[in-house]
């Protein structure tokens, strides 16, 4: 074809546009512009958003994986886990419970009644007088906690509490001993209310309301630990893996930081984020109840986690198993034995 | 603040996208048109004519794969398989960058998963509720991100008839860069995906700049012929 002097080859002209397209400039404007040019970069512009192959390939593989978990252990939507719920759980409790292990586990109950008007439920004294064991019932979950000593240190816990009213329950909170973080607030990035405070035991208490919230029976989880960690994003495909949990929605920042993740086992949920700033890790230990203590145990182990204890029948009532992840956190995977 | 170190978060706007693009999904599930006078109501009628041929398999042995998928959930991949392009470029024309494309695909595939089994099939393709959910997910990450950058713009307007047609288009030309000759294909994923420069590509697959370049045109005339006419 006779090349005309003005007229540049197609393969320049179209490497120029798309280079222009790549980098979001706009190119200097073709002096005679090949009539094929503009059919051929209306393909170019669509090839922009052209999916990764590695991509679509780990996704189906991570795919394949959840299908697998699920047909073993029939993980099913979270309203016919909650229909099941009750043969497996202990009654009052819901999957997922913090257990907090604190130096002064009476007072720190007095705090929890005070600031958040729990209700005590048990409480098992050691024959030194300290708490071996104690629940505290608040809203509609449970708070676990004993004292610490020198087989067990103590496990401070975040904890983001759902309740009617942020700015009363922050007060009250404040009256009962905690120091205030900052006070309720509209602009958090949750959309919720949400202030913090801190009480004289080490935990943190990410106190909130959503926005424009009529009480009701359907509440939402009083009780979600709140988990700071350092490459968080590890945590979503470990508790995928180990617990068959279901990420609920992951927020990150374009390079793949976790802003906020909630994590579903059952009819709990706990949320993570990536350590920053004063939100530094805080390992803890956390009571998920499962329909088969043995199987969530292999299955943890299978997923990286080390063996703390191995399943057995407790003189409590439950079957229990422990574990611990990477990240320094225990898990206690119970049944409950009883009808 | 948790989620920003420099946060001066501003209350969240809701994305003035979110009542149209509602509206157009609706569009698909509902029976009766709804007169809105809105020149894309006419559109509703062939899409739905497009969401009967857009599975190839056809829409029987489609519902087979569902049922299949629901009794026994490691064969989802074969929904997953037929459907992977289209919810990719569904959404990735909706976000502002690859890895919330990434993110948002994976999240509706695992929803998918994890509810299968309370899908009900109604005659149109399986896509339709894998879109219906993709569409919710940009919407809620819309809502997040305004508020956690406030001083952006708001977030891209998806296109006022984000119809199925466009989607198809896009999902097919994805399709067909998997089946360019070998070099091709690659110098159209470094180019267009990896983003990287003619140099660099010439480099890596041991070419002239020039015959990159080349390589680069016959791929997209390829690509272009064989898409034929259509949206752009």
């Amino acid at each position: 074809m006779p090349k005309r002097a003005m007229k540049r080859p197609l393969a320049e002209q179209l490497e120029e546009v798309v280079q222009g397209m790549l980098v979001s400039l706009k190119p200097r404007p073709e002096a005679v512009p090949h009539r094929d040019l503009a059919p051929l970069l209306a393909v170019a512009r669509e090839l922009r958003f052209l999916p990764r192959e590695e991509f679509r390939a780990t996704l189906k593989s991570d795919l394949q994986r959840r299908a697998s978990m699920s047909t073993n252990q029939g993980v099913e939507s979270s309203a016919a886990v909650a229909a099941k719920a009750a043969h497996y759980m202990r009654p009052g409790f819901t999957s997922i419970t913090p257990y907090i292990i604190v130096n002064g586990a009476a007072q720190f109950l007095e705090f929890l009644k005070n600031a958040f008007d729990g209700v005590e439920r048990l409480r098992v004294p050691a024959p030194d007088g300290t708490l071996m064991h104690s629940e505290v019932a608040i809203g509609n979950g449970i708070i676990e906690a004993g004292d610490a000593n020198a087989q067990i240190p103590p496990a401070p816990t975040d904890v983001h509490l759902y309740v009617d009213d942020a700015d009363a329950t922050f007060d009250r909170a404040l009256v009962a001993g905690a120091s205030p973080i900052y006070r309720p607030t509209d602009e958090h990035p949750s959309g919720d209310r949400w202030g913090a405070v801190k009480d004289p035991f080490g935990n943190r208490w990410y106190i909130a309301t959503p926005l424009g919230w009529t009480p009701g029976p359907e509440g939402l989880r009083t009780i979600q630990p709140y988990l700071h960690l350092r490459a968080a994003h590890n945590m979503i495909s470990f508790m995928e893996a180990a617990f068959g949990a279901e990420a609920m929605g992951v927020h990150k920042s374009p390079d793949g930081i976790v802003r906020h993740a909630t994590m579903r086992i059952g009819n709990a949920t706990l949320e993570i984020d990536e350590a920053h700033g004063e939100y530094q890790p805080k390992p803890c230990v956390l009571h998920v109840y499962v329909p088969d203590a043995d199987a969530m145990y292999a299955q943890a182990l299978r997923a990286g986690a080390t063996s703390v204890e191995p399943p057995a029948d407790k003189p409590y009532g439950d079957r229990s198993a422990g574990v611990r992840d990477q990240f320094g956190n225990t898990w206690y995977l119970n049944t409950y034995l009883g009808r | 603040m948790h989620w920003r170190q420099d946060s001066h978060c501003k209350r969240s706007r809701c994305a003035p996208i979110d009542r149209v693009t509602f509206f157009v999904l609706a569009s698909y599930y509902s029976r009766a048109m709804k007169a809105t006078g809105r020149p894309g109501k006419r559109k509703a009628l062939p899409n739905r004519a497009a969401l009967r041929k857009a599975s190839a398999p056809g829409l029987a042995e489609e519902r087979l794969l569902v049922e299949q998928a629901q009794a026994e959930p490691a064969r989802f991949d074969a929904l997953y398989e037929l459907h992977f392009e289209r919810v990719y470029a569904f959404i990735a024309g909706r976000v502002p960058d690859r890895a919330t494309a990434e993110d948002l695909t994976s999240e509706v595939f695992y929803k998918a998963l994890a509810n299968l089994k309370s899908y009900e099939w109604r005659g149109v393709s399986f896509v339709a509720w894998l879109l219906r959910i993709a569409a919710n997910a940009v919407i809620d990450r819309a809502r997040r991100a305004s508020r956690e950058h406030p001083m952006l713009d708001d977030p891209p307007d998806p296109g006022v008839t984000p119809d199925m047609r466009t989607v198809e288009h896009r999902a097919r030309l994805f399709q067909l860069v998997q089946r360019l000759p070998e070099t091709q294909r690659r110098v159209v994923e470094e180019r267009f995906v990896d983003q990287r420069s003619i140099r660099e590509i010439a480099e890596r697959l041991g070419k002239s700049e020039g015959a990159i370049k080349q390589l680069q045109l016959r791929a997209l005339e390829r690509l272009r012929e064989q898409i034929g006419g259509g949206h752009a």
